[in-house]
């Protein structure tokens, strides 16, 4: 029998298919491509895990302060809704392991699928995976170096988290175990991107596909949380499993063998539909013939509404839905036996009062102007992608202004923030209202249209990063929104000074219903909006226009 | 509601140059330079098109076609120097100039999910007119799949639709960059034909290529660019009279050696044949073939594909501006 590497150097001239160069080669390519989104959420991962353990230690210094915050906050289903079901409020690792792993498993579901798509579809969309499967490497090889920079990506996050905690002061093994729990949902979300992209003909079918399917494994998690009778459904959905493994609270490491399992049953289900279809197709084909409908293509704006079409009714229908479930919940808050000192200490967080229906509702509009300001970022976005596509190319050669492109685009994005506004205004309303809630539909509208001044500036800002730096604008934007985001969140937990925590935008927003729309901040921010647009607008005129 | 721009004649009785002849350059750029970081793309370029005629941009891959094409059309802004298109500063009035310009780019951008005819409706609603009648034409002339979405269709495909979208506008001036490196033979004679009827119109083009005998087949002037410089332009006649002129010389026996000669580039093509590449007059090479007995001799001018080599093949001390 020949020694391996000589085996190895007789196979080379011929192409090994199972050779390890070309697989590291590509996973190495697929991991440089993510690196922006992985740097992003591994710094993201361990702010997170560091803030809250210590802001918890620093807002509830003494056992009795822990008790009454456990108290109020114990039953409290609307919070359960994010954060998932706690188990222990009193310790320092009870609460993160409740509230940085409740709420970065949401992330880490995004992060797989996003991963997936991004290495599957997108490359194939691009015709890059042809050229790769018309190489010496198999396209089981190319699968499994793709997944290779996936679990890479994953491992980063988890040590990112894991790192965070242990700053905090958190025990390492405990930590470890925490963040396992939240980095196991990576894999088997990337399952669900590897199927989606299986099934979906284009990146942005097999977007929308998997976001839909994790977005109802998103919505299983919330209704355990929330409805007695129902916690079983945490068995059903990988949010609920990296709950139900229990890290600081009596762990369950049994529990992991679900997540393992369910990745790997996906993963294999992919790789098999992969291997037996046709390069640059996906089992559900795209129609590729149809009767000519004109509608919506008299100008540059008309065609972009009619790309963007469908995307915006998925906005549309995501976000009113969850406004409709929320305003439906709103009614199972109750503030009795709350006292006043501990509705202060709930202050603490930053949301204000949430232990009445209409004061949930406020705290719970928050996380609509902040998807409200992601749909702006993502409106820029697909504008960004026009160019890089070098369809603005085409556009442009023709009678075409470069301010009536961007402007068009930019109209665009804010009457559609617009509308989405009202839509989660209308609907939590009726949610509300449908469980005998008072609440009068004007003051929801208003909230609603609390959501704009804040998703405009945004907007603006992304329009800028856009017409400045073309290529890094997607990251800048998205990368704003999300710090401004979480300062607020943890900006007045640790003790920041007043001044700084109100820098983001966030921070300076009415909490409408309960309390009133703040003119004069909301003016301020309309302001810097226009500015930031008027700048863009002049920056874009002078510019070259930039492929991918 | 899309306008149909003034449907005047049918496309095959169009003959009639001249009388709307434009007056004065369409295309001029003086001085006309573009940086993109530490590689000049372009360098000082000179270019003057006139009303009416066809002129053939030459260069291989990277020689900076595309970049003067997008600093003609305002996309890129100039490092230095200006580009006018009918007297219109491109970069500073790029829509006013944009009105008489279709452009044909080298990769087809195109919208996915729109099909074929939705595509060219988008782009005749956008440009703010076409003349329908003659897109029919030519939709039929380039067996356009009307029906079938962009995504579905292959490179050349989508490239016979946006070639359509130019050609139906009737644009004074027509930017085609490499436009059939995806077409079939077939379709480059229905490229060829329909830019014959433009030009029959009056209509001016320009051609961006590096296929020398569509080049040489269409147009009347050319210019030959390298590593970002205009090296030679001219009409083909002048340029060819400019390049050495090509004589091949058989003899009744084995090829005799000729003394060198200044202006002739003496090469071996067999064993009886020789290849004179005369620049200037021909008088000494005739004498020194007076002594030998010559049993056939082909003069001929040098074609493009040699005039193009020529500039090329590095001897002609223009360095790559790198």
């Amino acid at each position: 029998m020949p020694r391996l590497d000589e085996r190895a150097r007789a196979a080379r001239p011929h192409g090994d298919e199972t050779g390890r160069r070309p697989a590291l080669a590509l996973a190495r390519r697929a991991l440089r491509d993510a690196r922006i989104r992985t740097v992003s959420f591994a710094f993201l991962f361990a702010a997170y895990a560091y803030i809250q353990p210590v802001g918890y230690r620093r807002a509830y210094p003494t056992r009795a302060d822990r008790a009454s915050f456990a108290a109020s906050f114990g039953d409290n289903k609307a919070i359960r809704l994010f954060y998932g079901e706690p188990h222990n409020l009193l310790s320092v690792t009870g609460y993160s392991a409740w509230r940085v792993g409740g709420t970065l498993t949401i992330f880490t579901a995004i992060f797989g699928l996003l991963a997936a798509v991004r290495v599957l579809r997108t490359e194939e969309d691009s015709g890059r995976t042809e050229l790769v499967a018309a190489g010496i490497v198999g396209r089981r090889t190319a699968y499994l170096s793709a997944m290779g920079a996936i679990g890479v990506g994953a491992l980063i996050l988890w040590l990112a988290e894991f790192a965070g905690f242990v700053a905090a002061g958190l025990p390492a093994g405990g930590s470890a175990y925490l963040a396992l729990a939240t980095a196991s949902v990576i894999p088997v979300c990337a399952g669900v991107g590897a199927l989606a992209s299986q099934f979906a003909p284009t990146r942005r079918t097999a977007l929308e596909l998997g976001g839909a399917i994790v977005a109802v494994l998103f919505l299983a998690r919330v209704i355990a949380d929330t409805s007695s009778g129902l916690g079983w459904l945490r068995w059903a959905t990988p949010l609920g499993w990296a709950e139900q493994m229990r890290p600081f609270s009596g762990s369950r490491p049994l529990v992991l063998l679900l997540p393992v399992a369910a990745s790997a049953l996906l993963l294999a289900a992919a790789a098999l539909i992969a291997a037996r279809r046709d390069v640059g197709t996906g089992l559900l084909s795209a129609r590729d013939r149809s009767r000519p409908r004109l509608a919506l293509l008299s100008s540059p704006t008309a065609a972009a509404l009619r790309g963007q079409r469908a995307t915006l009714i998925v906005w549309a229908g995501g976000v009113g839905c969850f406004a409709l479930i929320l305003g439906v919940i709103s009614n199972s808050v109750s503030s009795a036996g709350i006292s006043k000192s501990i509705r202060r200490e709930i202050a603490k967080l930053g949301s204000g009062s949430i232990t009445t229906p209409s004061g949930y509702l406020a705290f719970i509009f928050i996380f609509f102007i902040l998807a409200i300001s992601l749909l702006g970022c993502a409106q820029v976005g697909a504008a960004r992608h026009e160019e890089a596509e070098l369809r603005l190319d085409t556009l442009l050669a023709l009678p075409v202004s470069r301010g009536r492109w961007l402007g068009g685009r930019l109209v665009l994005a804010a009457v559609a923030a617009a509308v989405i506004s009202l839509d989660a205004g209308l609907l939590a309303w009726l949610g509300a209202a449908s469980q005998g809630v008072h609440i009068s539909l004007p003051r929801m509208l208003e909230a609603g249209v609390n959501c704009l001044p804040v998703a405009l500036l945004f907007l603006g800002l992304a329009a800028l990063a856009y017409a400045a730096v073309p290529r890094a604008s997607a990251g800048i934007a998205y990368g704003l929104v999300a710090v401004a985001f979480l300062w607020q969140l943890v900006g007045s937990l640790i003790g920041a000074p007043r001044w700084l925590v109100d820098l983001t935008p966030f921070a300076n927003v009415g909490l409408v219903p309960v309390q009133s729309f703040r003119t004069g901040a909301a003016a301020i921010m309309l302001a810097i909006a226009a500015l930031a647009a008027l700048a863009a607008l002049w920056a874009f005129r002078r510019r070259d226009l930039v492929g991918i | 509601m899309p306008a149909p721009v003034s449907v005047v004649r049918s496309a095959e009785m169009v003959r009639v140059p001249g009388e709307e002849a434009l007056v004065g350059a369409v295309i001029a750029t003086t001085g006309l330079t573009k940086r993109y970081g530490a590689t000049l793309a372009l360098d000082s370029l000179e270019l003057s098109v006139q009303g009416g005629e066809v002129y053939g941009y030459l260069g291989p891959n990277g020689s900076g076609k595309t970049t003067t094409i997008r600093l003609l059309l305002g996309l890129h802004r100039p490092s230095a120097g200006r580009a006018q298109l009918f007297g219109i500063d491109s970069w500073r009035d790029p829509v006013r100039a944009h009105r008489r310009v279709a452009y044909v780019p080298g990769e087809p951008a195109l919208w996915p999910a729109l099909t074929a005819a939705e595509t060219l409706e988008f782009l005749a609603r956008v440009r703010g007119g076409t003349d329908v009648a003659y897109r029919q034409l030519l939709v039929e002339r380039f067996q356009i799949e009307s029906s079938k979405k962009i995504r579905a269709l292959s490179k050349g495909n989508r490239q016979k639709v946006v070639l359509v979208a130019a050609l139906a506008s009737r644009a004074d001036l027509l930017i085609l960059d490499e436009p059939t490196s995806g077409l079939d033979p077939l379709m480059e004679v229905a490229f060829r034909q329909s830019v014959l009827e433009a030009k029959g119109r009056g209509q001016t083009v320009f051609l961006s290529s590096h296929i020398l005998t569509e080049v040489e087949a269409l147009c009347d002037r050319v210019g030959i660019l390298r590593a970002g410089r205009l090296v030679d332009s001219g009409t083909l006649a002048a340029l060819r009279h400019l390049g050495a002129q090509v004589i091949e010389v058989t003899f009744a026996e084995r090829a005799p050696s000729i003394e060198p000669l200044s202006g002739v580039t003496v090469t071996t093509t067999g064993p009886s044949t020789l290849r004179f590449e005369v620049t200037g007059r021909l008088e000494p090479l005739l004498a020194a073939l007076a002594g030998h007995s010559v049993a056939a001799l082909h003069s001929r001018e040098p074609s493009l594909e040699e005039i193009f080599l020529h500039h090329y093949d590095g001897s002609d001390g223009h360095a790559p501006a790198r």
